[in-house]
């Protein structure tokens, strides 16, 4: 084949390779997003009560606890410091 | 008398040629990157060593019957050696950073444009007199831009035996440089405020949606190129060993052992290639000059990618990770890290370049697939 003829092969071998990566790779996108969905729905049922704990909880933000166990941490670390 | 000039042509210095001292120096040279520049040592201190052993005269080690010769015919020539490298490398990729934030397989996607470029860039060569690549040389050549080394064997295996010395060493070698080749530019195609720019923290990714990746990968391969399914099957499978937590022993033998004694043999198969004959060749100059051209196209078609998911994206993107999206795993995104840690001192990207990176091994495998269909 002449060059000519080779570089118009090329270039729809360019053009087709770019456009078939794409799809495969973008029907993969939607594939994970839909399992990522399904698992999610599937599994909320089952570990309903500890999500909710878990949401009350943080809704509550850092508990007093352990806010006073860092500051006193920090405190600390400051006066070794000096 | 007789009995010692025999003994004279016997020895090596009676039947050095010019080129192979030179094959010889450059296996050197390759052992000098390896040994005192780290430049992927793993695979060019075989493939150097490789390289000299092949070039020795009279003990002929890569003729019928030598040593290298059975080497390259059962792991190279047959595929079988990168495949089980992609093996190893499926069972140590984690995909929880792409699975958490699937749109990064687009700027896996647009890295392969790297690769398709330099295929028209390889045929666009022959206009130069000395270069006669056909379309299946041209298609070996571009995968270097999915710089990703078994790919690229296994590639080249299939479509140009002829020019895998060359090839492979380009793809190790310029893999080994993706901190020189990369960084610039990125830098030049990005603003200071878009390297600035911070992404939000990934999900967490259940262990189910992981088990069930490689096996939709797969699924997918199959249906609609099964032209890939070699590279992706034998990756998924090392995914799924890892993933499944049920084959702890064989996992890790997997991304250890199998992959270490590959290693060898693959890197003294692709060093017997390098030979006189077929390396110093102008077409070598040649294949060397467009693996760095597919490795920059490649940063840059990531980068533009990234930009413009971030144009349209709720959540921001940095246009830095799209450099990723050309696999070279891990070093990409550890490069990436580094380009945004100096534009902000607080912004660790790596994460967030995991998934383009490990989106562009899984790109490339589908770009060789389909040059393998339309091509091969």
């Amino acid at each position: 084949m002449d060059i000519g003829g080779l570089l118009s092969t090329a270039a729809s071998l360019m053009i087709t390779g770019m456009i078939g990566v794409f799809i495969f790779l973008t029907i993969l996108i939607s594939a994970v997003t839909l399992m990522s969905r399904l698992m999610n729905r599937f599994d909320e049922p089952n570990s309903n009560e500890p999500v909710r704990a878990a949401k009350i909880h943080s809704q509550q933000g850092v508990p007093q606890a352990h806010i006073a166990a860092i500051s006193a941490a920090i405190a600390q670390f400051r006066n070794k410091q000096k | 008398m007789d009995g010692l000039l025999n003994l004279w042509h016997a020895t090596g210095i009676a039947n050095f040629t010019f080129p192979a001292l030179i094959m010889i120096a450059v296996g050197c040279l390759l052992l000098y990157l390896a040994i005192a520049r780290s430049f992927e040592p793993l695979l060019l201190l075989p493939i150097g060593f490789g390289a000299i052993l092949t070039n020795i005269p009279v003990a002929g080690l890569s003729d019928p019957g030598g040593l290298l010769y059975y080497v390259y015919h059962i792991g190279i020539d047959s595929g079988v050696f990168p495949l089980l490298i992609f093996m190893g490398v499926g069972a140590l990729t984690d995909f929880s950073a792409l699975i958490a934030n699937p749109r990064m397989l687009l700027l896996g996607a647009a890295a392969q444009f790297g690769i398709f470029a330099t295929l028209f860039g390889a045929i666009l060569l022959n206009f130069i007199p000395g270069f006669e690549f056909s379309l299946q040389d041209a298609s070996a050549i571009a995968i270097i831009g999915g710089a990703d080394g078994p790919t690229a064997i296994f590639l080249a295996s299939k479509l140009a035996p002829d020019l895998l010395g060359a090839i492979a060493v380009a793809a190790y070698s310029y893999m080994a440089l993706v901190p020189i080749i990369q960084p610039p530019i990125m830098r030049a195609l990005t603003t200071k405020e878009e390297r600035e720019i911070q992404m939000p923290q990934l999900r967490a990714v259940s262990k189910k949606e992981k088990i069930i990746f490689p096996l939709m990968v797969l699924s997918l391969t199959i249906l609609f190129l099964p032209a890939a399914t070699p590279l992706v099957g034998m990756f998924c499978l090392g995914n799924l060993m890892r993933e499944s937590g049920v084959v702890d022993r064989l996992s890790n033998s997997a991304q250890n052992e199998i992959i270490n004694i590959t290693t060898i043999f693959l890197g003294l198969a692709v060093g017997s290639k390098l030979a006189a004959d077929k390396f110093l060749t102008v077409e070598t100059i040649g294949i060397l000059v467009l693996g760095a051209l597919a490795f920059a196209i490649g940063t840059a078609s990531g980068v533009f990618m990234a930009k413009g998911l971030n144009k349209f994206s709720k959540s921001p993107i940095n246009p830095l990770v799209g450099a990723a999206g050309v696999s070279a795993v891990p070093m990409a995104a550890r490069v990436v890290n580094k380009v945004g840690l100096e534009s902000n001192p607080h912004n660790f990207l790596l994460m967030h370049a995991m998934g383009p990176n490990v989106a562009g091994v899984l790109g490339s495998a589908v770009a060789a697939g389909i040059l393998l269909a339309i091509v091969g």
